[in-house]
């Protein structure tokens, strides 16, 4: 048994959690596994198809899940910054999540692909990787991997957005957005959405017209962008979850590069460390606000 | 069932004199974003259209059921309020192409849609379609139309539904629409290529059957007397409640109806496409949720499926095309889920919860 199992099943024999949200293998590769038995930790994997960000599964409001009692989770470096986040935000305490913290070498764009690990198959978010050893843990596990290789393909993209002229980039956007469904599983697959009521939701007033038209598409994806600001993590959950295939981690990928040339702040793994969002700061750049 | 010998050519001239007489044909062409995905979209010729590579990335639904579509409009005049409803009448389109889980999909969602209420705007459009599909040859291990009663040569909604043979196709015509379609065109079908094309339909069919086993008639009443059974507590653990897979479905038709001004005194009454996955969808204006957690949401929409649909109209409300568990952000599955929920069930015949 492997030391990601042998920790898993010490924590739940010792009742020091009731559940372990890992990795498990399943009828289309990998997928979250929610142990409750200490026998059942061998079914534990990590490797690099554990793409999901199961920080996701954190959220209070998950009744399913928090019935079940403590939970430890199995997180990478990038996702740790998740749980720092809802541990900042008071979603949860700190002291009420076991995290079990993996190195991590980069994982596959397509993870039900199943293909070695290249510059082509890597996922976008791996590129300059800098928490291939996690900072935010219980247990820190597994041998640190080599760097991921560098696939720059989102660097280019969100590069090229940049280069654009505003209409450009709204003409880019409106195509792109006229194609969402306002289903809202961005939002649901999202570790850092977890209003209690999206304003998405509300209709007294009706903040945001709710049916799939251009005007509101891009009124929802604003918003969430805007209020994703220094918060996102960049774990591209939202762009896996969307069924319309919108390219939505370069829409969250161009603010957050704004976050951190405005106020030199990269969501952090830190949960003591205030995020942009959170705080009032008189020598704030104010230069943009006209 | 009748059929008729169409070669490649026949068809493109087909769909040539079709949209040459601005009829709208709708087939299968590669997604602007990503060439190895196929989606159905309207077409401006023949060649735009790719048959047979894979399945298309979303169902037909669209087709019939948009995301969102406007009811009528309203404008408050000091006279009163000014009505003003959607033609429900919609001109003739051809849909060539499509994978006949998708045609069957809207077969079943036929039923609902003229129970208490006949939906116009659907029937409108589904009145107004002919419907070709094509032999299924593009199935991977998440497909189970055998399971459900179905097939990849399954001609359940389709007016048409071709099969390749050499040269061409073996058009079956379904329905009196099908056969008007092909009334001046194609050729006698030799018994050679009957043949050929029976063995395809038998091949294609043992490709999914191995996939998930004929779901039991009896499914349906131990889900129905199962409502408490202990595994819904753990079944949908993973699931984030998304509702990417209602999206996806080719029979989810809910949707939600709102007003949306235009200005003050002007506005459109719209339906937009509603999932049971979501908190929102059953919350009372108490503030109480009788679906509290993911687990009775995912509940639900199985018991719908399996249960619910099956006891009121007869069939089950899903095709097994397998999209809601290939773009499943949390890994759910559904065969598998089936497969485990009628192990139980088979496993305990008695009915009864616990």
């Amino acid at each position: 048994m492997n030391e990601l199992q042998e920790t898993a099943r010490k924590l739940l024999s010792d009742g020091t959690v009731n559940v372990v949200i890992g990795y498990e293998s399943g009828p289309r590769g990998v997928r979250a596994a929610f142990i409750t038995a200490p026998e059942q930790a061998d079914k534990l994997i990590f490797d690099t198809r554990c793409v999901q960000n199961l920080a996701t599964y954190l959220n209070p409001r998950r009744t399913q899940i928090t019935r079940l009692g403590k939970a430890a989770v199995v997180v990478k470096g990038c996702d740790a910054r998740a749980v720092a986040g809802v541990i900042r935000e008071k979603q949860i305490e700190r002291a009420n999540v076991v995290i079990l913290a993996m190195r991590c070498g980069g994982v596959l764009q397509h993870p039900e692909s199943d293909t070695p690990l290249n510059a082509d198959t890597v996922s976008v978010r791996c590129a300059n990787c800098k928490v291939r050893e996690p900072k935010l843990f219980d247990y820190l596990l597994g041998e640190l991997p080599p760097e991921p290789p560098v696939n720059t393909l989102r660097i280019e993209q969100i590069a090229a957005l940049e280069k654009m002229t505003p209409s450009e980039r709204w003409n880019f956007w409106s195509g792109q957005l006229s194609r969402c469904i306002r289903c809202h599983a961005c939002r649901e697959a999202c570790p850092m959405c977890f209003c209690v009521k999206c304003t998405a939701e509300k209709s007294q007033p009706q903040w945001i017209d709710p049916s799939s038209t251009l005007q509101a598409n891009r009124a929802w994806q604003t918003m969430r962008v805007l209020h994703q600001a220094g918060r996102c993590v960049d774990c591209l959950e939202c762009e896996r979850a969307c069924p319309e295939h919108i390219p939505l981690s370069l829409l969250v990928g161009y603010v957050a590069e704004a976050v951190e040339r405005r106020f030199d702040y990269v969501a952090s793994d830190d949960p003591s460390v205030p995020a942009p969002f959170g705080v009032y700061r008189t020598d704030d750049d104010e230069e943009f606000i006209r | 069932m009748t059929h008729k010998f169409l070669s490649h050519q026949e068809l493109a001239s087909l769909i040539g004199q079709l949209l040459a007489a601005k009829t709208r044909v709708i087939a299968p062409v590669r997604a602007k974003d990503d060439s190895s995905q196929l989606e159905y979209q309207p077409i401006q010729s023949p060649d735009d259209a790719t048959f047979g590579v894979r399945l298309p990335r979303r169902s037909l639904k669209e087709f019939f059921l948009p995301p969102t579509e406007v009811l009528l409009h309203y404008k408050q005049t000091k006279a009163g309020v000014e009505i003003r409803e959607v033609p429900t009448e919609v001109p003739p389109q051809v849909i060539f192409g499509a994978v006949p889980c998708d045609a069957a999909g809207l077969a079943a969602v036929d039923k609902v849609m003229n129970w208490d209420y006949r939906d116009e705007l659907w029937f409108g459009r589904r009145e107004a379609t002919t419907i070709v599909s094509f032999l299924c040859n593009t199935m991977d291990a998440t497909c189970f139309c055998t399971a459900v009663g179905l097939g990849p040569e399954s001609s359940t909604g389709s007016d048409a539904l071709f099969v390749p043979v050499e040269d061409g196709y073996l058009a079956y015509l379904v329905t009196p629409k099908g056969e008007a379609l092909l009334q001046n065109h194609g050729t006698e079908a030799t018994a050679t290529m009957l043949a050929d094309a029976e063995t395809s339909q038998r091949e294609a069919r043992a490709k999914v059957e191995p996939n998930l086993a004929a779901i039991p008639v009896e499914f349906a009443t131990w889900l129905a007397s199962n409502f408490d059974h202990p595994v819904w507590k753990t079944l949908a653990l993973r699931c984030h409640g998304c509702g990417a897979c209602a999206a996806m479905c080719p029979t989810c038709h809910c949707f939600d109806i709102v007003d949306e001004h235009i200005s003050a005194d002007e506005g459109v009454r719209r339906r937009n496409w509603d999932s049971c996955q979501t908190g929102l969808f059953t919350v009372h204006s108490s503030g109480h949720n009788p679906r509290a957690s993911q687990s009775e949401r995912f509940r639900q929409r199985i018991q719908h499926k399996f249960s619910i649909y099956p006891s009121r109209f007869g069939e089950i409300l899903c095709t097994g095309c397998g999209r809601c568990s290939r773009g499943c952000p949390g890994g759910m599955d559904l065969p598998s889920i089936v497969g485990e929920l009628v192990a139980l069930a088979q496993a305990k015949p008695e009915a009864g919860g616990q």
